[in-house]
């Protein structure tokens, strides 16, 4: 294989895995302070690409962007609002299902929206075309989006070790009872997490839409990665999951290249090397 | 270890991170005796109850129990070496009847081997007389399908007891049985640990001091994660050490 | 037997016998076939307290092993119906041993994990598993040295029926078992069962692989039913689908499986006729259970009962009962 396709594939693997890890994060946060795989994360990440699509026809690529991360974002808050919260006390597995049933639920309703069949979509004229980085040539919108969600990915990361409410949520993690007895308000957290992790899931879904087309199956398809994610890099922590998403998102796109019936099973075949060798994930405690 | 001593513990130590829970505490507990721990809140009584039944493992230090190294062991396999022990705070099966919880330890100790799993459960009478036998002892007769969650909480440190002792330990290790009972609980409580004397050989952790000096033989005294004196009920009454550890630095 | 479990064991035959009346002989198979991979989870999950999110694995491995079987080596439908069980079975103990390590969130996850490894490498082996198109070729059946031939769905039926009792009085055995009260334990109070003298890890893993060889015994049953062994019998719909099931119909309980399974096929069939979104309805009903009605059909029916009506109670000396077969009372 040259190295023009290995290039290729390389850069592919760090925007998949760039992607990957953008899922990771905001899967992570909400498994860290709710204890909870969000399996309506994959359907939410379908959303944003599709309401992008309709809203970039109205306002424009980033008009569309800005109403995918909208819409999914409150879409999520009342999720967890409306449904997650009432489950709190009864037991995690619970609110499993309930976001696996909503992921019926929207997959259905995205297919009844904007129908069955799937969907190409233009980046911005300004973002079309390839440049070339000597090795190879390379789509631009996508080192577009790799450096996009790099950024995402790293703002997520200080937010939550430097700021203020980065500490209080962190302390949620640790402890909801004893940061709901310093007087934070833990439900307004755990809705606004809520909605920031599933806001990052729809942004991923919206940006990637130039890249991958649209599916209704989209969400479906890469909810699996998302958790092989969130479990290769450790559960509840966001430097796992970055780091996890990129080994992830490489390993993929090289195995694609090299024999590509192999590429998806690799990935659970790591995860599985993964949890056997390093139980508690690359960077998870304990 | 021929001296009497059912179990010994040399320098347990456990360290949470930089806190340091226990602190080199060796103690022994002669069978047949009623031996308590006591200590302000917070002086890792019951880190040191999970020290020696193996829900922690000791950064240093050694448990023996018949003579036998047992230090680390999971629980498991500490119940079936003639070891229990009851929770400070109630740690039973909610959602499964009294008879239920008491069945299923009184079962463990069974091991009937592949073939066994054979019968129906309601079939082994010896585990069901057991359990029986066992819930009219703290006094559930009563309160056989009664499920756990829903008893009331004297009921439940009652059943807590019971599942204890459903494993037929020969150590009996209880957490503050009388935690949170009404006087009358409390009395009848006493009366029922009074009863388990010289059946089994107790390590008993409690707060009320009256219970305690009237029922135990030996007492185990801890402060800050060390143990600060032991002796019998009149000489740990008459030490200074406990008393400034219970009242405070100036007396 | 109770007066209530014989009353519920008459109503079981009755509908085992009404079935193919009410529903064509395919689809009433297919619900004794799943409520068979039904009551596997129920085992994991409401008696263990181990959501699986990835029984399909056992389910497929085992459908495509019985189907390789009967294409190339001709194997009698018994030896393939065992050879279906040891596989889910084994694959259980193996899959069963890494996911055990962690509990919770991880272990559901891994469970999910593994069952999209197998996905893919089925969707992928194009070869041995037919991928997409899935595995053709699956001879007519025939039963025993009698050889009756199961040519026709009603017959299939039969036999379906006749092992789905079968599947049935095991599953009863062993939650009546030891067994029952020590999956429930480790369910309630994991560190109270170790503390009590359980190897909780060596029981958990039990449960799995049992549940592995039902599920891999229905999945058997399932890869003779169209002439073959169709991509989606190892796919995570069906996981989902099994969860569905358990958790409609009512999770914990014996029968639980069979009224979600039966509600589940029996809606699917209804309104996938009518409307090619049903899938959101399902959604719809798994949330609404989730949220309010969390002991499924099962439960229902229960209220139904208990507001028709006081219960009796049991009289005092009976043999206890020990397990969730029981009925036990919210207090007395």
């Amino acid at each position: 294989m040259n190295t023009s396709l290995l290039a290729g594939a390389v850069l592919n693997g760090m925007v998949t895995g760039m992607l990957y890890a953008l899922m990771g994060v905001g899967l992570s946060l909400i498994l860290g302070l709710l204890n909870i795989p969000n399996f309506a994360h994959g359907v939410l990440y379908a959303l944003g690409a599709y309401v992008m699509i309709s809203g970039a026809k109205a306002f424009g690529f980033l008009g569309g962007l800005l109403a995918a991360i909208v819409a999914v974002a409150m879409l999520g808050a009342a999720i967890e609002y409306f449904g997650v919260r009432r489950l709190y006390r009864v037991h995690p597995d619970y609110i499993l299902l309930l976001s696996f049933g909503l992921s019926l639920i929207l997959t259905e309703s995205i297919i009844l929206v904007w129908g069955p069949v799937g969907i190409t979509f233009q980046p911005p004229a300004l973002l079309t075309g390839a440049i070339d980085l000597g090795v190879t040539a390379y789509p631009k919108y996508r080192l577009v989006v790799m450096v996009v969600t790099t950024v995402l990915v790293l703002g997520c990361y200080l937010f939550v070790t430097r700021t203020r409410y980065g500490a209080i949520i962190r302390a949620g993690i640790e402890d909801k009872e004893m940061a709901a007895a310093l007087g934070i308000n833990i439900r307004r957290v755990f809705t606004l997490t809520f909605a920031a992790g599933t806001g990052l899931a729809g942004l991923g879904g919206a940006l990637m839409s130039p890249v991958r087309g649209l599916l209704p199956t989209m969400g479906i398809d890469i909810l699996p990665f998302a958790f092989v994610v969130v479990v290769l890099g450790g559960l509840g922590s966001l430097p796992g999951a970055i780091l996890a998403g990129l080994l992830v998102g490489v390993v993929q796109s090289l195995m694609t290249a090299i024999w590509a019936p192999g590429a998806d099973a690799s990935v659970f075949a790591l995860m599985t090397l993964g949890i056997i060798a390093r139980p508690q994930g690359l960077l998870g405690q304990r | 270890m021929s001296d009497g001593a059912l179990l010994r513990t040399e320098r347990l130590t456990c360290d949470f991170g930089a806190l340091r829970a226990v602190n080199r505490v060796s103690l022994d507990v002669r069978a047949g005796t009623l031996h308590s721990v006591i200590g302000p809140n917070g002086s890792g009584k019951t880190t040191l109850f999970n020290l020696m039944c193996g829900e922690i493992v000791p950064t240093d230090g050694r448990v023996y129990f018949e003579g036998r190294d047992v230090t680390g062991l999971p629980s498991h396999r500490l119940t079936h070496l003639g070891l229990a022990r009851s929770f400070q705070r109630t740690n039973v099966f909610g959602k499964l009847t009294a008879y239920e919880n008491v069945w299923a330890a009184a079962f463990a100790r069974r091991t009937p081997g592949a073939l066994g799993f054979l019968r129906r459960a309601s079939e082994f009478s010896e585990v069901d007389e057991e359990a029986r036998r066992i819930l009219g002892e703290v006094g559930l007769a009563h309160k056989l399908t009664a499920r756990a969650e829903t008893l009331s909480h004297g009921q439940q440190r009652a059943l807590e007891v019971g599942v204890t002792l459903a494993s037929s330990p020969r150590l009996l290790l209880l957490d503050e049985p009388t935690q949170g009972l009404a006087p009358e609980a409390t009395q009848q409580m006493t009366r029922l640990v009074q009863s388990l004397v010289g059946r089994y050989t107790i390590l008993l952790i409690e707060h009320k001091m009256r219970i305690v000096m009237s029922i135990s033989d030996r007492i185990s005294v801890m402060a800050f994660g060390e143990l600060i004196a032991e002796g019998t009920p009149d000489e740990v009454r008459e030490n200074r050490d406990v008393q400034r550890a219970y009242l405070g630095a100036r007396r | 037997m109770t007066r209530g479990a014989l009353l519920r064991f008459g109503l079981l035959l009755a509908a085992i016998v009404a079935l193919p009346l009410a529903v064509r002989p395919v689809v009433a198979s297919e619900i004794w076939i799943f409520a068979i991979a039904g009551m596997a989870l129920n085992l994991i999950f409401g008696y263990t307290g181990m959501l699986s999110f990835g029984q399909a694995t056992f389910f497929g491995l085992a459908a495509y092993t019985a189907g390789l079987m009967m294409i190339h080596w001709h194997a009698p439908l018994l030896v393939v119906l065992a050879a279906g069980t040891v596989v889910g079975a084994l694959a259980a103990a193996a899959i069963g041993y890494v996911c055990i390590q962690r509990v919770g969130t991880y272990f559901i996850m891994l469970t999910f994990g593994f069952n999209q490894m197998f996905f893919f490498i089925a969707y992928k082996w194009t070869a041995v598993t037919g991928g997409d198109d899935g595995l053709p070729g699956i001879p007519p059946l025939a039963l025993g040295p009698l050889a009756i031939r199961l040519d026709s769905s009603l017959r299939y039926y039969v036999f379906v029926a006749a092992v789905f009792l079968l599947a049935f009085y095991a599953m009863k055995r062993i939650v009546d078992s030891p067994l029952g009260v020590i999956f429930q334990s480790i369910r309630e109070n994991p560190g109270r069962a170790a503390a009590v003298g359980y190897d909780v890890k060596r029981y958990k893993w039990i449960a799995f692989t049992i549940a592995g060889g039902f599920t891999g015994f229905a999945g058997v049953l399932y890869s003779m039913m169209f002439g073959i062994v169709p991509l989606e019998s190892i796919s995570w719909i069906i996981s989902g689908d099994i969860v569905f099931m358990v958790l409609i119909g009512g999770i914990g309980n014996l029968y639980g499986p069979l009224l979600g399974a039966a509600a589940f096929k029996w809606l699917s069939e209804a309104i996938s006729v009518v409307w090619e979104r049903w899938p959101l309805i399902l959604g719809v009903a798994l949330v609404l259970v989730v949220l309010f009605l969390r002991g499924g059909l099962v439960e229902a029916f229960r209220r139904l009962r208990d507001a028709l009506g006081p219960r009796a109670r049991p009289e005092p000396g009976a043999k206890l009962p020990v397990g969730i077969a029981a009925e036990t009372e919210a207090g007395s």
